[in-house]
């Protein structure tokens, strides 16, 4: 996993000395977001795989696969490419297909250690909340 | 690959796009439709709906004409900001309420890129909670029954941030979403001199949330009951061994995988404190 140093608040300068943990650089280390589901129709778009790639990953489940259904999630910056890869797949069935979409919020936990031992910095977590969408694109049941 | 019909054709240009990120200038990265009067018949679908609410004179004299290709649309696109043309309007096409039946006067929030969620939701909290001396009592008592958080493009995800924000602070909030496209017309205009202009259509993703302290439609594709706010994740677990279908192919990268991607970008983007040693 990637880390990149962090001077723990920014404003080190500033802050009064007698807040002792102030000097110590930090490295913020993300953790991955916890416990995924994973089915075999089950989706998950990132920002780093190139997006037609990911598109046709969908088609193929959807065509090739079988699936009557598949799930796509996106979590923060990725939101956008899931529900532009559930409304590309939506338009390329002419209608045939359905999108169910499903918001969340998914806690995030960032770890950040102390750079230098000798500073004596306590190795602290600190938690944030990322939104996160959930998209069923599905073939309505012929009813 | 899935070029089925004029919307589709359409909206393949976007594909490239997004690879491509050629300039942080347009506002949204998703540009779909090129609109060219010089090229007509590309997209009939779109231009027929252009045409009957066409305001602006939409004189197009373009200097490279468009092929009629479709999938020739996109390096003009793309050169736009280059090539001496000045975007000098952006107008988002009227589209019908994504919400069928619901009352007009419903609260609509429409959440923009540079929106403050603090102000968004200052606002909002108190339409929904109404009056401050009534904030004692019971929270559904006062205050709207509704509202819709809509947006599009980049702020897509601000929209969704706050419609979770809301339902975190109400509590008890039925929840429908629905997405589409939104088609957005931008007005170029050449800047060396001549009067030549252009008109882009574009479609971007959009997304509206309507949270709702009354009962909805639980039958409605992107309907979420009120409470699911953390339990989705768990929720589609407990799916997984009934839903489980025959495996026709390995498992793909699995999804931690696929976030440890998504993180590295945030902590390229995010984190520029120091260089890393």
């Amino acid at each position: 996993m990637s880390s990149i140093p962090l001077a723990a608040p920014l404003h080190a300068d500033s802050a009064s000395p007698a807040v002792e943990m102030d000097p110590v650089e930090y490295t913020l280390r993300k953790r991955l977001p916890r416990k995924l589901p994973k089915r075999r129709n089950d989706v998950y778009v990132n920002m780093k795989t190139d997006f037609r790639a990911q598109l046709a990953r969908c088609q193929k489940l959807l065509e090739g696969g079988g699936h009557r259904e598949i799930c796509v999630h996106g979590l923060g910056l990725a939101i956008n490419r899931a529900i532009n890869i559930a409304l590309q797949l939506q338009a390329s069935s002419q209608g045939a297909l359905q999108l169910a979409a499903n918001t969340s919020t998914v806690e995030l936990v960032d770890d950040l250690e102390p750079e230098d031992p000798d500073e004596a910095g306590e190795p602290m977590t600190r938690t944030r909340n990322n939104s996160a969408i959930h998209i069923k694109v599905f073939y309505p049941d012929p009813q | 690959m899935f070029t089925g019909c004029g919307v589709v054709t359409g909206q393949n240009q976007y594909l490239t796009r997004d690879a491509v990120r050629p300039h942080p200038g347009l506002e949204v990265n998703t540009p779909i439709q090129m609109e060219n009067v010089v090229a007509p018949g590309t997209c009939a679908i779109y231009q027929g709906h252009t045409y009957s609410n066409a305001m602006q004179p939409a004189v197009v004299d373009v200097p490279d004409p468009l092929k009629p290709a479709p999938l020739a649309v996109p390096p003009p696109a793309l050169k736009l900001g280059q090539d001496g043309f000045k975007k000098v309007c952006r107008t988002e096409e009227d589209s019908p309420c994504p919400f069928p039946g619901l009352a007009s006067g419903v609260l609509e929030m429409r959440v923009k890129e540079g929106s403050k969620i603090r102000n968004l939701m200052g606002f909002a909290m108190a339409r929904m909670q109404g009056e401050k001396c009534e904030s004692g009592r019971d929270v559904s008592g006062g205050g709207l029954r509704q509202v819709v958080f809509s947006g599009s493009g980049r702020a897509v995800t601000k929209t969704i941030t706050c419609a979770e924000i809301m339902k975190r602070k109400v509590g008890s909030l039925h929840q429908l979403t629905k997405l589409r496209y939104k088609v957005v017309k931008e007005v170029w205009e050449s800047t060396e001199g001549s009067s030549s202009e252009m008109t882009v259509h574009r479609t971007v993703p959009s997304i509206s949330i309507l949270l709702s302290k009354d009962p909805l439609d639980p039958q409605e594709p992107g309907y979420q009951p009120p409470e699911t706010l953390s339990a989705l994740w768990e929720e589609k677990e407990g799916v997984e061994s009934a839903s489980q279908t025959a495996c026709k192919r390995p498992l793909g990268p699995s999804p931690y995988s696929s976030f440890t991607h998504c993180k590295r970008v945030c902590l390229g983007e995010g984190v520029s404190v120091l260089p890393p040693h």
